[in-house]
């Protein structure tokens, strides 16, 4: 047997090295103080995790289209006469196929860049042996879910990785803002969590006794594969049934991808530790509401009204998103906004049928998005604010971190051949071909196209205000300094896959991990843009979107709106967040309260009253009782008198009535 | 066998149960108590006595048998009642049954 494919037997050791990374870290990691505490000791168990996660990324890449599949038995509910003649297994198991290899590639080597980087980062932190702990347990908890090959394990990971997401957000929980958006991260999260698990229920209601081998739950929920009788174009049919179950699992991956409605978590997450922000709410995390559409829509298939819905969602996200970048002042927040945007055009692709198209996007954002993460660490590590408006000329001191944002930039607005041209018109361009037939999706593709303009405005925009002019607006800040080589040669790296890592896909063997099924199951192979009047419309638009913010910010010009511009309104209404999270908080404070403190009553007096009032009835009834236990003995001898006067009474006069009754003998 | 004559002991033995009975549950002195409890048993005794003198041979023979073991019974049970007694008197220096309610605690 290949090397590889013993390799990819052998897939559950990267999680299981990133928990033992946990459990040493967590358990002894005041004791490493000279490891800084703990934190070689994770990048040390992180390395082994990238060199296995990239030896199977090898692997898929040498042999296309194949996929191993190591499980066992985890229970088994033997059948009943009725809907499950076969009984349901639940199965523990991995897979390894393009899907997953490519996911672990990402997930492997932007957690291991993101932990070298934390030692640098963090070093001034307390509380340090916690984080290295969590952000091990976040990398177990996320190449488990990628590794998943049944629904049901893939929901167990999916809610590890939130729990971690809600640990590291509030990894300052001395801050109370940073205490609430780790509960609000939490919270809106969970509502996607609590739609994706009733589609799972319907999932397997409606799969029970139908689907590869006899049943979908009779055997565990496992993926099926090009074989299955689900189409693997990402459609199925039309039935009300599994409508209503794609919907549930959109609701799931917009929770977790921060998609319109529930975006709202994702930039208050920019609480958490900017390294946090590259790893979970950039490259790997957010990801998986993307990874979830994908796998659905491999697996099992959309119906074409959920098709629609998912584009929608996703194209409209994608410009709405877009739109709070322009005016907020926070560079990390700016870079929030724009990774919520950047979502919605892998979930657009997904929606639309381009499940890998999506996934390629996914995978050149995820280390263009980490660089730009980790470079604004850099300019916060060094400067202690992340105030736009207070920065300024860092491109002299900084210039390793000045270059590396430069080339995340041009990767995010789409210029080529930065990574982010290749796939983000590929998006693009699969999504017009389906124009024709699917007139509905019109209005999403151009929502999507407009947002190129602003991604590539706001982005420099950032750039112009951070880097350029001559030196920093505000004179109190401390004079900036480069961090140290394990900030720099992480930042290296990512630039270095921001550049050339579009460029992969003429490397016929990436391609490999881009096809799926290859040739029989219709999933559109990638090969870039195809359209060159397209792909000239969206540069034009990106180079546009950057002359603009050279025009109005460059060379430390400062644009202000004048206060008598009719842009005034939008700008207020923009910096408020379109009023949604005050509208999100109304509806917490007052309908939820308002519920809960109904539940509370019946809770109080409904179901305690009635546990109150057992309580009470027996307590007099026993206390009457009490009293005829006088303990004097002529007392005792009249009950027993009148005991045996009873049962006179009921053998000489009832047992004769009820014999004579009751026909007995 | 002849029939049973006029019921008159059992109206006897009936009554010396309700006697005995009575006393048992009204009487507050102990002693009392005991001779009222003498009494509700000499009721069973004559019963048996009775009974047997119209029972076939070998089962008459038992209920006097039965009748003497009672007695020897009802001998030794105010043993014991009047031992109570003097443990209650030296525990409450009276011998009323309603002062014997340590059970209560």
């Amino acid at each position: 047997m290949d090397a590889f494919l013993l390799l990819d037997q052998w897939a559950f050791l990267i999680p299981l090295l990133m928990v033992v990374s946990f459990a040493l870290v967590g358990l002894f990691g005041t004791r490493l103080r000279a490891l800084e505490w703990g934190g070689w000791a994770a990048v040390g168990i992180g390395g082994i995790a990238m060199v296995l996660g990239v030896g199977i990324a090898i692997g898929e890449m040498l042999h296309p289209g194949t996929y191993v599949n190591a499980q066992y038995t985890w229970l088994h509910l033997a059948g009943t006469p009725g809907p499950f003649p076969e009984g349901i297994s639940l199965v523990a198991g991995t897979l390894v196929d393009p899907l997953s290899a490519l996911m672990l590639l990402v997930v492997t080597v932007v957690g291991f860049l993101v932990l070298l980087y934390s030692i640098g980062y963090m070093h001034h932190d307390r509380g340090l042996p916690r984080y290295y702990a969590e952000l091990s347990l976040f990398l177990a908890a996320m190449t488990g879910l990628v590794l998943s090959n049944n629904l049901l394990e893939f929901f167990l990971f999916w809610e590890l990785v939130g729990v971690c997401s809600y640990f590291l957000i509030g990894f300052y929980y001395e801050k109370p803002s940073a205490a609430s958006a780790a509960k609000e991260a939490f919270l809106v999260t969970r509502i996607g969590d609590v739609l994706f698990l009733l589609g799972i229920f319907i999932y397997f209601f409606h799969f029970a006794t139908t689907g590869p081998s006899g049943g979908w739950a009779a055997n565990g929920f496992v993926f099926a594969h090009g074989t299955s009788p689900f189409l693997p174009t990402g459609s199925v049919g039309s039935s009300t049934l599994l409508t209503i179950a794609g919907l549930m699992i959109l609701g799931g991956a917009a929770g977790k991808s921060a998609q319109f409605p529930l975006h709202v978590w994702l930039p208050d997450a920019m609480e958490g530790p900017t390294t946090v922000s590259a790893l979970i709410h950039a490259a790997t995390m957010v990801a998986a509401g993307v990874y979830l559409l994908a796998v659905t829509s491999v697996f099992i298939g959309f119906t074409a009204t959920d098709q629609l819905a998912i584009v929608a969602v996703g194209g409209f996200t994608t410009f709405f998103a877009a739109t709070m970048a322009v005016v907020h002042p926070d560079i990390k927040r700016v870079i929030a906004y724009s990774t919520i945007s950047q979502l919605g055009y892998m979930v657009m692709a997904v929606g639309a049928g381009f499940a890998m198209v999506g996934l390629f996007h996914l995978f050149t954002h995820a280390f263009f998005k980490a660089l730009l993460f980790l470079a604004a660490g850099s300019v916060i590590h060094a400067l202690g604010t992340q105030d736009l408006f207070k920065m300024g000329g860092l491109r002299k001191p900084m210039r390793v971190t000045g270059t590396a944002f430069a080339i995340g930039g041009l990767a995010l607005a789409g210029i080529p051949p930065f990574a982010g041209f290749w796939s983000k018109d590929d998006i693009l361009g699969s999504m017009y071909g389906e124009l024709g037939s699917h007139p509905l999706y019109w209005p999403f593709w151009i929502l999507a196209l407009l947002a190129v303009f602003l991604t590539a405005y706001y982005i420099f925009r950032a750039w112009f205000l951070a880097f350029g002019g001559n030196g920093p607006r505000d004179p109190t800040l401390p004079p900036a300094h480069e961090g140290s080589w394990v900030m720099q040669v992480p930042l290296v790296i990512l630039s270095g896959m921001a550049v050339f890592g579009g460029l992969l896909i003429f490397v016929p063997g990436f391609q490999g991990l881009l096809l799926y099924g290859a040739g029989a199951s219709g999933i559109p192979p990638v090969y870039g843009p195809t359209d060159l009047a397209l792909s000239g419309i969206s540069v034009t638009l990106g180079a546009a979107g950057i002359g603009v913010a050279y025009w109005l910010w460059g060379n430390g010009r400062i644009f202000v709106l004048p206060e008598s511009s009719p842009l005034q309104p939008v700008r207020r209404l923009l910096l408020n967040r379109y009023y949604l999270k005050a509208a999100y908080d109304w509806v917490g404070a007052r309908a939820v309260y308002g519920i809960a403190r109904g539940a509370d009553f019946v809770d109080r007096y409904v179901i305690d009253g009635t546990v109150h009032g057992f309580e009470r009835a027996f307590g007099a009834a026993s206390d009457r009782l009490r009293r005829g236990q006088t303990g004097v003995v002529s007392d005792y001898a009249a009950y027993v008198i009148a005991g045996l006067l009873g049962v006179f009474v009921l053998l000489l006069l009832v047992a004769p009535y009820l014999l004579a009754h009751l026909g007995g003998t | 066998m002849t029939t049973l004559p006029e019921s008159g002991f059992l109206l006897l033995s009936g009554l010396l149960l309700g006697v005995g009975v009575f006393g048992l549950l009204t009487r507050r002195n102990f002693i009392l108590v005991l001779i009222a409890l003498e009494i509700a048993m000499n009721a069973t005794i004559l019963n048996f006595v009775y009974f047997a003198a119209f029972a076939p041979h070998a089962a008459g023979l038992s209920g006097q048998a039965i009748a003497v073991v009672l007695i020897g019974f009802a001998a030794t049970e105010v043993a014991v009642g009047l031992a109570i007694v003097l443990g209650l008197n030296r525990l409450k220096g009276t011998i009323d049954v309603a002062q014997g309610n340590l059970l209560k605690e």
